[in-house]
C-alpha cells in the first residue's frame, strides 16, 4: 500500500508518497537523495544509518517510513549551517582526526549529537555508552572519543557565544 | 524486502479488528527491532504489520504499591526513570545493557518478551520478581504469570490475536536485594548467558530466593535447585560457590554461533554466584 507521509526533514516541512514496506533509510536516500546516511548492516547493530527522530538517535534501517508521520527527522545534512558552515560536532571530528574512511562518520556524529543534547558534559564512560551502537572499522575509536570530548567544548563555546 | 501493508491503529479495538481482517499472515509490531530483522532474514514473511506505536493506553508506568509497566513503554524511558530504578533495579540494569541506544530509543518490554528469545534480557529480572503479564485480544484480557509465559524459543502462551498490554511487578518487601548480570562477547551483543537474582534477607538469613537464567535453555529458566539451596540459610562463601555449581548443573545450554555449551555452563555458574553476592550487598 502507498501513503503520503508528512514530516519535518532537516527543518523543512516535507511530504512524500511512500510504500508501506519501506524503511526510513530507503526514503531518505532514494526519495530525498540524502545519501549522507549509510546502510551498513541493515540490522540495527552498526549504526551507519543513524538519524535523529524527534531528537533521539535511531537506526533508520529498522524504522518503518510510515512511523515518521508528524515527526521531526534530522540527518547529517541537517547539521550543516547556513553558508555551509560545519556544525561544531562536525568541526570537532575534522580537527580531532575522528574520521578515516568516513563511512561510519554520519551515524557517529548523529549519535554524538543526541548524546551531547541530553548530556552536555559526558565523561568518557558516558561517551562510550553514547556511541555503543556505532561501529567503526578504521579508527579504533580513540580519536572518535577524543573528537567528541572536543565537540563538548565547541558546542558549549557556541552556545556561550549565542547568549552573549 | 518482501512487501507488506502497514497499519497504524489508534486503539486496541482497531488493532484487533485489523488483525481479524488481515488474518494469519499479519503480525503486530512494536519497536520493530527484532521483527524487521526477522523479515529481512526471511524467518517470517507477513503480508501486513499492525503497529502498536500509536496506542497510548499501552504506554507509561504506574505505581500503586505494585509497579505496572505498559508494554509499549520505551526502554529509553525505563532506564531513565528514578522510580523504576529504586523499585526494580535488576530490570533497569538489564534494560541498560540491552542492545544499544538507537534500539533502546524505539524498543519495548512488550516486544522483548513477545519475541521470546531465550536470551531476552528482560526475562530473568521479571522471573525473579514474580511478574505477571497482562495480555489482551478480541476476546478480552487475561493475566499470565511470567513463569508460564515462555513456551519455547520464539513461542509464548499468547494466541496469535493477543498482545501484551501491561507487565505487573509486585512490590518487594523490606530486606530485598536484587542483581542482574549479562555475558556477551562484546557490548550490544545478544547475551550468551544472563542471570538475575532476588533475595529477601532477614539479617544474615535468606528468607526468599529467586534465581533465573537466560540464553542457557529453550526458555528463560528459574533455577529451582539454587533457590532451594539458599532459602532459610545464611549466605556465606561456600554456599555461593555451591550455588554456582548447582546453577551450572541445572542449565541446559547449547552450542551456537555466540558460544559453546561448555562455556555457557561454566559462565552461568559464575554469574549466579556473583549475582547472589551483589544482591546480598544491595539489600535495603
Amino acid at each position: 500500500m502507498k501513503k503520503e507521509i508528512h514530516f519535518r526533514l532537516n527543518g523543512y516541512e516535507v511530504a512524500a508518497e511512500v510504500e508501506s514496506h519501506k524503511m526510513l533509510l530507503n526514503v531518505l536516500r532514494e526519495q530525498f537523495h540524502l545519501t549522507g546516511t549509510k546502510e551498513g548492516c541493515g540490522q540495527g547493530e552498526c549504526g551507519a544509518c543513524t538519524v535523529l527522530v524527534d531528537g533521539l538517535n535511531v537506526d533508520s534501517c529498522l524504522y518503518p517510513a510510515f512511523e515518521v508521520e508528524g515527526k521531526s527527522v534530522t540527518t547529517i545534512e541537517g547539521l550543516v549551517g547556513e553558508g555551509n558552515v560545519l556544525h561544531p560536532i562536525q568541526k570537532a571530528f575534522v580537527e580531532g582526526g575522528g574520521i578515516q574512511c568516513g563511512f561510519c562518520t554520519p551515524g557517529m556524529i548523529m549519535s554524538a549529537k543526541a548524546l551531547l543534547d541530553e548530556t552536555p558534559d559526558p565523561d568518557e564512560a558516558e561517551i562510550k555508552r553514547g556511541i555503543s551502537g556505532n561501529l567503526c572499522r578504521c579508527t579504533g575509536y580513540v580519536q572518535i572519543i577524543e573528537s567528541i570530548e572536543k565537540a563538548k567544548e565547541f558546542v558549549q563555546a557556541e552556545s556561550a557565544d549565542e547568549t552573549d | 524486502m518482501k512487501k507488506f501493508d502497514y497499519y497504524q491503529p489508534d486503539n486496541l479495538g482497531q488493532a484487533f479488528k485489523l488483525k481479524e481482517k488481515s488474518g494469519e499472515n499479519a503480525k503486530y509490531i512494536a519497536g520493530g527491532t527484532d521483527l524487521i530483522i526477522r523479515i529481512k532474514q526471511k524467518a517470517v514473511q507477513p503480508d501486513a504489520l499492525i503497529s502498536l506505536r500509536r496506542i497510548d493506553s499501552l504506554k507509561g508506568f504506574e505505581e500503586n504499591g505494585n509497579i505496572s509497566i505498559g508494554s509499549m513503554t520505551l526502554f529509553r524511558d525505563m532506564e531513565r526513570n528514578e522510580l523504576l530504578k529504586k523499585a526494580c533495579p535488576a530490570l533497569v540494569e538489564a534494560v541498560r545493557v540491552l542492545a544499544n541506544p538507537q534500539v533502546r530509543n524505539v524498543a519495548t518490554p512488550g516486544g522483548n518478551i513477545s519475541n521470546a528469545a531465550p536470551s531476552a534480557d528482560c526475562a530473568p529480572p521479571l522471573l525473579v520478581m514474580d511478574a505477571t503479564v497482562t495480555v489482551a485480544g478480541p476476546g478480552g484480557e487475561r493475566d499470565i504469570p511470567i513463569e508460564d509465559f515462555f513456551l519455547g524459543p520464539g513461542k509464548t502462551r499468547m494466541d496469535p490475536t493477543e498482545i501484551v498490554t501491561r507487565i505487573m511487578i509486585p512490590k518487594t518487601p523490606a530486606g530485598t536485594g536484587m542483581a542482574f548480570l549479562k555475558m556477551g562477547r562484546v557490548t550490544q551483543d545478544i547475551a550468551l548467558a544472563n542471570v538475575a537474582v532476588l533475595l529477601v534477607m532477614e539479617g544474615e538469613t535468606c528468607r526468599k530466593c529467586r534465581v533465573a537464567a537466560g540464553a542457557v535453555a529453550p526458555v528463560p529458566l528459574r533455577l529451582h535447585t539454587v533457590e532451594t539451596l539458599l532459602e532459610g540459610r545464611n549466605i556465606k562463601k561456600d554456599l555461593t560457590e555451591e550455588a554456582g555449581r548447582r546453577a551450572s548443573a541445572e542449565v541446559q545450554p547449547i552450542t551456537d554461533v555466540r558460544s559453546t555449551e561448555e562455556y555457557r555452563r561454566q559462565v552461568s555458574g559464575t554469574l549466579v554466584k556473583r549475582a547472589i553476592e551483589a544482591a546480598v550487598k544491595r539489600v535495603s
